[in-house]
């Protein structure tokens, strides 16, 4: 620096040059991105221009006695702030401008008398010395003022219309499998931030009418070598500003231990949360904080980038740990859909992180999302695959009372039902993870109609899941003695499959074919049932001898009788079976009475001259009634009900 | 950097073992002659660590160049462990006594020292202020001439410094990080240049009521050498793991501000004179402890080289500009002094300014490493696990 200035001209009154050079001065320092050399050269030519101007000659006389004035007046203007309980900033803009302007002279003569070789004169020295100490007070006072402006015109923005939070509602899973029967509201956070280009998100954080003023204290710092005072001051309170609202979101710092321990429910609301507050803190929060960075420090060269590090780094890194801890956790398969928000979130805001943190020492807070993202990948996949498990490997001792829906098969479904809301990012993790065992019964045989989204991974791991649910739900099934009930029971679950897939997205995952397929399925169980029930029954009503016009009388006593107690026993055996679903109900309960009614019509209308004996327990239509009992899910008895 | 060519040439007699058929006669000699080597690999790098002369500032005790070497040595003895313990010929032993007890202690361990990582990472943001602090120092004392201005102006970032040295030092809970606030009091203040009252801390950013002191004793729980016969087997190396991993965070937490250091340099954990690998350790454990202890007294922020550099030649150049204030103008001699402290100042200012970021990336690395590692030990002991049937 000193090599510049060489002896200070002393042309005198070329006052249209000293013009027309301030003029430049002002005209360069208004644009943006100057290097550093430049400014250096504009500065040194700036108190050049300021010396001459004030005329002083190297060996003092009149000249300093002007500097003396000049530095006189500065001081008063500087000093008279130190006793003032009033912040510059707040007492108006013409306090402002005119304290800047004192600042800018004192600057200007501790620079013109540094360039003199002031060794050889005390006198100058002395000047030199209180210019220097005036300029200091300056300087740390303009650090207090920026401090100052950056807390009292700092805002808060509320984020609770920034993303809605996502109320996809949680299923717990758990041994009893409760609680999963209601329809999950289908509520999926608006993103309506999200598709919108970052500069849409973006807040002020500090008001916007104070840029302008920060700015300039800016300009005047680093112009003054009190550049790392500035940076030291802004960074502090931005770091703490950001760390505050960190908290205001209402986000705790949590041990990788904590995490580890937390029971699911807390656990998955925190996950919640965290997905929440990253969006907020890197979409709005960060881009607004790098806005505000280049606003006052853009043209510094990387000053503003290494600002926005400093201040973003703690909190950031604090983010990505909760993230690693849930990643560590163990793989339960109730994890799942939480672990795919946090992905997803992730993935989608990689391109911000990549945008906020692209210079070199940023490399490193990309480096941790782009391997946390990974990390929550292998963990989505790892508790996809623990939920395959937990399926196959739900084990039940006794058989489910009733034969209706059993809970694994409400809790899989209602779960598995979400599932098409990830369909790019489950697509993309089970790419390359194949189903396995159940692999060749999920190959859909599927003719021309094979769909795109029918034959993505997706769909496979589907449908391997729910073959998975099948066949664990045929050893259910195996636990009931009574045959008729198994193929209730398994007609009951592959009906409930069905309608979940036909009621939902997933119907474009399994396609026609498989809905078709598992249709035939419960169709079968159903007729089977039938089979299995009344065959014995009705066979007591079947005419042996199709020839003859009629049976003997005490033939047709016992068959009726027979008829009587085997339907009284189905009766009261199946009166306490359930079908919860009325039409499934309805429909076995008319093809049954299609059936046995229809039967029992016709076996008493070719005996009708016994009809009125008393071995005629039941009419027609009392039979046809009585069948309206069966699959209530309560036991009767008609010995209870009527006297035998 | 010799750390990676440990790794290297171990990693490749790994893959040529791997590729090797070995007689089962073989097996066990050949698990002995790692489990030798493992050791004799840990107690050479540590021999190595304790050797720092403390005349070459650049590799002094817990400079962050040394804590890089150390955290380059956990690394490779991490590579070599994890080699030892699952390329073994029989899988299953990790589920069989004794290691069936040691393999979840050890990765409770694990589980520790992740959070030991995170806060030592936290810690460095605070070194990472006291670095800005003293460059202003620096920048204060290079103009020339120096005046009452400058003096003034460096007094002002020393005595920031020391006070954000001093209050992250005396346990800078979270209750403290509370009660911040920005506040100049400037009604009736004479100083001409005030410090704010507030000084950035070590930030909240970790858990409350969190102590490093506690976490590091907590480490040591259940840890004992094995004895007897599991002394010849991979309980052994499940051990001196152990060790390393408590010695590594605890001489971190010793370097650099932390949550809730009380009690550090009570912290013991056995490891017997008798056993060659650990004698460096020892010897490094007692060195840092006495330094701890001499520190604890007068508080310290932490026994980071460069931070106690900064602490000293904070301390001569405060006189100084006291002593500028005081006369209001100093000799030659004393310029030319304090000009030397300040290019010392300066050159630690350098060395955290190259130092501080790969040190802060590396601990993240020995953090997913530990990370990494759990993960495949616990999945090993998932399959391992497997083989009984499921219920049904």
């Amino acid at each position: 620096m000193d090599g510049c200035r060489s002896g200070v001209p002393t042309y005198e009154g070329d006052l249209h040059v000293v013009a027309a050079a301030h003029h430049i001065v002002k005209a360069l320092g208004a644009t943006k991105n100057l290097s550093d050399d430049l400014r250096k050269i504009l500065i040194d030519l700036d108190s050049h221009l300021s010396m001459i101007t004030s005329n002083i000659d190297s060996k003092g006389g009149r000249g300093l006695v002007d500097v003396e004035e000049r530095l006189d007046q500065a001081e008063r203007k500087i000093m008279r702030w130190e006793t003032d309980p009033m912040m510059i900033w707040d007492s108006g803009p013409k306090e402002a401008s005119d304290y800047l302007e004192a600042v800018d002279e004192t600057g200007k003569l501790v620079d013109g008398l540094r360039g003199l070789s002031v060794h050889e004169n005390r006198k100058q020295k002395e000047i030199l010395h209180r210019a220097m100490n005036i300029f200091q007070t300056a300087m740390s006072r303009l650090e207090e003022e920026l401090i100052h402006i950056l807390v009292r015109h700092g805002q808060q923005f509320e984020p609770k219309n920034m993303y809605s939070r996502s109320i996809r509602k949680d299923i717990v899973y758990d041994e009893s499998f409760v609680s999963v029967e209601d329809e999950p509201t289908k509520e999926t956070s608006s993103q309506n931030c999200s598709n919108d280009e970052s500069g849409e998100c973006i807040v002020d954080l500090v008001h916007a009418d104070v840029i302008p003023d920060i700015k300039s204290i800016a300009k005047v710092m680093f112009t003054s070598n009190y550049g790392p005072e500035f940076c030291e001051a802004f960074i502090s309170v931005q770091k703490e500003a950001l760390e505050q609202y960190f908290s205001f979101l209402g986000t705790e710092y949590l041990s990788i231990e904590d995490v580890l321990k937390m029971e699911w429910t807390c656990l998955s609301s925190k996950m919640n949360k965290w997905t929440w507050s990253m969006k907020i803190i890197v979409r709005v929060y960060l881009a607004s904080e790098k806005q505000l960075c280049d606003q006052v420090l853009g043209g510094l060269g990387s000053v503003s980038s290494y600002c926005f590090l400093e201040i973003s780094k703690a909190t950031i890194l604090c983010l990505l740990n909760f993230g690693e801890a849930v990643a560590m956790g163990p793989h339960r398969p109730e994890k799942l859909l939480r672990l795919l928000d946090m992905y997803e979130t992730l993935a989608d805001l990689l391109r911000d992180i990549d945008t906020l943190f692209s210079e070199e020492a940023g490399s490193f807070i990309q480096l941790q999302f782009h391997e946390l993202l990974e990390r929550l990948g292998e963990s989505a996949i790892a508790a996809f695959k623990a939920f395959r498990v937990a399926i196959s490997s739900n084990g039940s001792l006794y058989p489910f009372a009733g034969g209706g829906v059993h809970p694994l098969n409400k809790y899989v479904m209602n779960y598995i039902r979400m599932f098409p809301e990830y369909w790019n990012t489950l697509n993309l993790l089970l790419k390359n993870q194949h189903p396995g065992v159940a692999d060749q019964v999920t190959k859909p045989d599927y003719g021309p109609d094979t769909s795109l989204l029918t034959s993505c991974p997706m769909a496979y791991h589907l449908r391997s899941i729910t073959s998975c649910l099948e066949s664990n739900l045929h050893k259910k099934s195996q636990l009931y003695k009574d045959e008729a009930l198994q193929h209730i029971f398994l007609m009951n679950n592959i009906h409930y499959l069905v309608q979940k897939v036909k009621g939902s997205e997933l119907r474009l995952f399994f396609g026609d074919e498989w809905i078709r397929k598992h249709n035939a399925m419960f169709q079968q169980h159903a007729m089977n049932y039938e089979r299995a029930t009344w065959s014995s029954v009705v066979s007591f009503l079947k005419d042996n001898n199709p020839g003859s016009s009629s049976m003997s009388k005490s033939t047709f006593k016992e068959r009726c009788k027979g008829f009587s107690i085997a339907f009284e026993e189905v009766y009261k055996t199946q009166t306490s079976w359930s079908i919860p679903d009325p039409q499934l109900r309805e429909d076995l309960r008319i093809s049954t009475s299609l059936k046995v009614v229809l039967a029992y019509r016709t076996f008493l209308g070719r005996n009708l001259a016994y009809t009125d004996d008393k071995c005629v327990k039941h009419t027609v239509e009392h039979v046809e009634n009585l069948l309206l009992d069966l699959f209530g899910g309560s036991s009767r008895s008609l010995r209870n009900s009527r006297r035998w | 950097m010799p750390a990676t060519d440990y790794q290297a040439s171990f990693l490749g007699r790994i893959s040529i073992r791997r590729n090797q058929v070995i007689a089962m006669d073989g097996n066990h000699e050949q698990e002995l002659q790692d489990l030798e080597l493992f050791s004799k690999h840990v107690s050479e790098r540590f021999a190595e660590l304790l050797s720092s002369p403390d005349d070459i500032p650049f590799d002094a005790l817990l400079s962050i160049s040394w804590l890089r070497k150390l955290l380059d040595f956990f690394l490779c003895c991490e590579a070599e462990f994890k080699g030892v313990l699952m390329m073994g010929n029989d899988p299953s032993q990790i589920s069989k006594p004794p290691l069936d007890r040691l393999i979840p202690e050890f990765l409770d361990r694990s589980v520790k020292a992740l959070d030991v990582c995170n806060a030592v990472t936290n810690g460095l943001e605070s070194v990472r202020h006291y670095q800005q602090l003293a460059e202003i120092v620096v920048s204060a004392l290079e103009q020339k001439p120096i005046g009452d201005g400058q003096s003034r102006r460096a007094k002002k970032a020393l005595t920031s410094l020391m006070s954000a040295m001093n209050v992250d030092d005396k346990e800078c809970s979270a209750a403290k990080a509370t009660e911040r606030s920005w506040s100049f009091s400037r009604r009736g203040v004479s100083s001409k240049d005030r410090v704010p009252e507030h000084f950035r801390s070590v930030s909240n950013q970790v858990a409350k009521n969190w102590s490093a002191a506690k976490q590091i004793q907590a480490m040591t729980n259940n840890l004992v050498p094995p004895r007897g016969a599991e002394g010849s087997g991979l309980a052994s190396p499940v051990y001196t793991m152990s060790v390393i991993m408590v010695f590594v965070m605890w001489a971190l937490v010793a370097a650099i501000p932390c949550q809730e250091r009380n009690g550090l340099s009570a912290i013991h954990f056995p490891a017997p004179k008798q056993l060659n690998w650990a004698q460096s350790i020892i010897g490094l454990h007692e060195k840092i402890g006495e330094e701890w202890k001499k520190k604890e007294k007068k508080g310290t922020a932490g026994l980071l080289d460069e931070m106690q550099k900064m602490e000293k030649l904070g301390n001569i150049l405060m006189d100084f500009t006291d002593s500028f204030q005081f006369h209001g103008d100093i000799t030659d001699q004393k310029a030319e002094e304090a000009a030397a402290r300040s290019a010392e100042l300066a050159e630690t200012c350098r060395r955290m300014e190259e130092g501080l970021l790969p040190l802060q990336i590396q601990i993240r690395e020995v953090f997913h490493r530990i990370v990494k590692t759990r993960t495949e030990l616990l999945n090993a002991l998932d399959r391992v696990g497997k083989s009984s049937p499921p219920l049904l």
